[in-house]
């Protein structure tokens, strides 16, 4: 469904991403984890068409990224690290203009909109400005964003930062329904529970390169680490162990 | 703490001076350059002026100081405006509030930092335009440095009590009225006074005080000459103090100015002594959301009716609807609506006595209101990409086209842009009568002008985009705004040049001088076409690349 094949970007001398390759196929939820810096958001820009690769390609639903862009898209919905959305717009027309975007009918959108609205506790809000919106409130909104159009694929970057435990649970409830349903998901995330609860397999980059892939268990046995939970996974994959030396400057 | 406070802004400075890129010394020399002849074409103008009224007998010296005191008024009803403006902004909607608020620092010393910033903004520009009045003054009435020193330490205490006025009022208003809605307020009442002062300035004709002929009506007025103007301001004081400098009356200079500093003073003081009861409440109150609920019927848009193309008028409708609810926008209509009025009441009042004249200045006319929608393209157009901010990333991930989405651009700002264009050339052919082939042409070419100014705006605000600004005023005086603006004008200046060959044989053919010659016509008409489609497409093109590339 989504497929990164020799993925590259490079600021100046900076290499932020280095030859990346990986896939995600229908119904399978792929995590992406990293420390801070590893090139994970710069990634998912390249996927969704934000940023242009060095070199490689991005491959969404058989087409690709840098020559058919707009087909790509269509296929597509993202939720960004930070969801900056038109503050001068309402929730219900922030989502009447992605559904214009996207092409949802307009009985569909009437039908659709209040739907989402509700589902994500926002019906009060729905005639607000986006202005007058919290962060968590904003997220939900852009999640339904891309509801509204029922996408075949899902990029998703750190989708539950600033979501309340309750918000929280229903995002991840309708995340396994859409894989069930055969959506690709593709989540960078910094909550190594929710990686662990979702995902079907958990990438791990630093420093721009993909140093892991698999399932939790493949994890546990490339890092020696069989029968840890996946934050001790993560620590000894990315040098983790070092930290220890850092608290000494407490 | 209040020091800690001023040495952070002064190594800010500093970082900023020491960072720059040598590409960032020579564009800001460029600028300081710019800066430097504009100051010194104003002192030229207003030593002409002084001159002159110096040269007037009897009444000259009075005319000097009258002027120089409805100058300062006017200076202090600026900084006042300007005050408004920018307390509302510095004071309640810094970016670097929710730190000082966090820090352990008393509420008048935020005040006090975020005051004098204020205070510093709104009033350094207008007092500078001061220098070449008073550096002008010096030169009429062959006065020494010593008297700049004079003014230069008079000057501070008026600046600051003009100042003063604006920020009280919005810490009063914000006070009584701690909602975002009072920012709205305050924002319009500000561009609406700012729009009349500049209307009464132009109305008040203050070229007759140059005309011999109305110079007899002056005269009458000797006694209007002879009395204060507004004895009870601050500008009084200032004027008062700097004649008795020029008629070197120290003591009489030093008791106005000490008096001014002493008032300056107390007032600030008591400005921050109330702050510490009233400005967080305002605060407060400012960072709260304007809630009116709003309805969102599900039907078909009204561009969608228009065009039928469903992404378009989305694009369209959002555009609209995000521009009319910014009430930012709004003070910019009420700017614009001056300008225009101003532009035609000053090209009524041009003293033209013959029809060719008139026909003359109708073509030329291209020259001027191209300016003036250059300068409306650098405020509306060029920022249009720009203004997308953080919200960019909804139209780049979605399935749209750049080139749609600048069309959309265009198409937005092309319909206010022309229908400015068609009021100033129809109006202005109609004020001066213009024959009907200088009408149809300077019409023609200010609607293509109007255009093209649109093209290039969209072209240079996406060859030169930043997502990342707080304010329109940092995208407009950012180098790509200086670029498209240069390119602007140099391109209303090739127009003219290319339709002057039709039109001075036009005029050849009225007075019997010569004949019409189709050829050179045909060139002059190739010459336009080429660079229209050179302004429409060169820019277009890259701006599109661009921002496909933008990272």
């Amino acid at each position: 469904m989504i497929r990164l094949e020799g993925l590259s970007k490079s600021f100046g001398a900076y290499a932020a991403v280095s030859d990346l390759n990986l896939e995600v196929k229908p119904g399978e939820i792929v995590g992406f984890l990293g420390p801070n810096g590893a090139g994970k958001t710069t990634t998912v820009k390249m996927m969704t068409g934000l940023l242009r690769p060095t070199s490689g390609r991005v491959l969404v639903a058989g087409r690709d990224m840098a020559r058919d862009p707009i087909a790509a898209k269509r296929a597509m919905g993202l939720v960004p690290d930070e969801p900056f959305v038109y503050p001068k717009l309402t929730g219900a027309e922030y989502l009447r203009f992605v559904g214009e975007l996207y092409g949802v009918c307009l009985s569909d959108m009437k039908k659709r909109v209040p739907e989402l609205l509700e589902m994500f506790e926002l019906t009060p809000w729905g005639g607000e400005l986006l202005e007058s919106y919290s962060h968590g409130m904003r997220q939900k909104l852009v999640l339904g964003g891309i509801l509204l159009h029922d996408p075949k694929i899902l990029v998703l970057d750190e989708p539950m930062v600033g979501l309340d435990p309750k918000s929280a649970r229903l995002v991840k409830d309708i995340f396994l329904r859409l894989a069930r349903r055969g959506t690709a998901i593709f989540m960078c995330t910094h909550v190594l529970e929710i990686a662990e609860k979702l995902c079907h397999r958990i990438g791990v980059m630093t420093r721009g390169k993909l140093i892991a892939c698999g399932t939790l268990d493949e994890l546990r046995a490339q890092s020696k680490e069989e029968g840890r939970d996946l934050e001790s996974v993560f620590l000894s994959l990315t040098g983790g162990a070092e930290y220890s030396t850092l608290l000494r400057h407490l | 703490m209040f020091g800690t406070l001023l040495r952070r802004r002064a190594r800010t400075f500093f970082n900023t001076i020491l960072h720059w890129t040598g590409y960032e010394w020579l564009r800001n020399a460029a600028f300081g350059s710019a800066g430097f002849g504009l100051l010194f074409g104003l002192h030229d103008g207003f030593y002409r002026l002084l001159k002159y009224l110096a040269g007037v007998e009897l009444i000259g010296l009075l005319l000097i100081w009258k002027l120089t005191a409805m100058l300062l008024l006017m200076t202090f009803s600026m900084v006042i405006v300007s005050s408004l403006l920018t307390a509302l902004t510095t004071l309640f909607y810094s970016s670097d509030l929710k730190f000082l608020f966090k820090a352990p620092l008393s509420l008048r010393v935020v005040f006090l930092d975020k005051s004098l910033e204020s205070a510093f903004f709104a009033s350094w520009m207008i007092g500078l335009i001061l220098v070449p009045y008073i550096a002008a003054l010096m030169r009429v009435r062959g006065l020494g440095a010593g008297y700049f020193l004079a003014f230069a330490a008079a000057l501070p205490p008026f600046l600051l009590l003009a100042a003063s006025f604006g920020i009280a009022f919005t810490l009063l208003l914000l006070w009584l009225f701690p909602t975002s809605r009072t920012r709205d307020i305050v924002w319009v009442f500000s561009s609406l006074s700012l729009t009349v002062v500049y209307g009464l300035v132009r109305f008040a004709q203050p070229e007759r005080l140059i005309r011999p002929d109305a110079l007899k009506v002056v005269a009458e007025y000797l006694n209007f000459l002879q009395a204060p103007t507004a004895p009870y301001l601050p500008s009084w004081w200032l004027a008062e103090a700097l004649r008795m400098a020029a008629e070197g009356n120290g003591r009489g200079w030093a008791l106005r100015t000490a008096g001014s500093w002493a008032m300056a003073c107390l007032v600030y003081g008591l400005l921050v002594a109330l702050a510490g009861k009233i400005y967080f409440i305002g605060y407060s109150g400012a960072q709260e959301g304007a809630l009116h609920r709003r309805v969102h019927a599900f039907q078909l848009l009204p561009e969608q009716r228009l065009l039928g193309v469903r992404s378009a008028a989305a694009l369209l409708w959002k555009e609209r609807t995000t521009f009319f609810r910014d009430v930012k926008h709004w003070s910019q209509i009420l700017l614009i609506m001056g300008l225009v009025f101003v532009y035609l009441f000053s090209i009524q009042r041009l003293p033209l006595d013959s029809a060719e004249l008139k026909s003359l200045v109708s073509f030329l006319n291209v020259g001027a209101a191209g300016f003036v929608l250059a300068a409306l393209g650098l405020r509306f157009t060029f920022p249009a990409i720009s203004l997308e901010g953080r919200s960019w990333w909804v139209l780049r991930s979605a399935p749209l086209d750049i080139g749609q989405i600048m069309r959309e651009k265009f198409a937005f700002s092309a319909v206010p842009i022309l229908g400015i264009a068609a009021t100033l050339a129809a109006m202005t052919n109609w004020i001066l009568e213009a024959d009907r082939f200088t009408s149809w042409l300077s019409l023609a070419a200010l609607l293509t002008v109007g255009l093209a100014i649109c093209a290039m705006g969209v072209g240079f605000g996406a060859l030169f985009p930043n997502f990342l600004v707080e304010n329109i005023h940092q995208i407009e005086s950012s180098v790509g705004g200086f670029v498209y603006m240069a390119a602007c004008l140099f391109y209303v200046g090739l127009t003219i040049a290319v339709l002057a060959p039709p039109m001075q044989m036009h005029f050849a053919e009225r007075f019997g001088t010569g004949v019409w010659n189709s050829r050179v016509a045909l060139y002059s008409g190739a010459g336009w076409l080429i660079l229209n489609l050179v302004a429409f497409i060169v820019p277009w093109q890259l701006g599109r690349q661009a921002l496909e590339d933008h990272e």
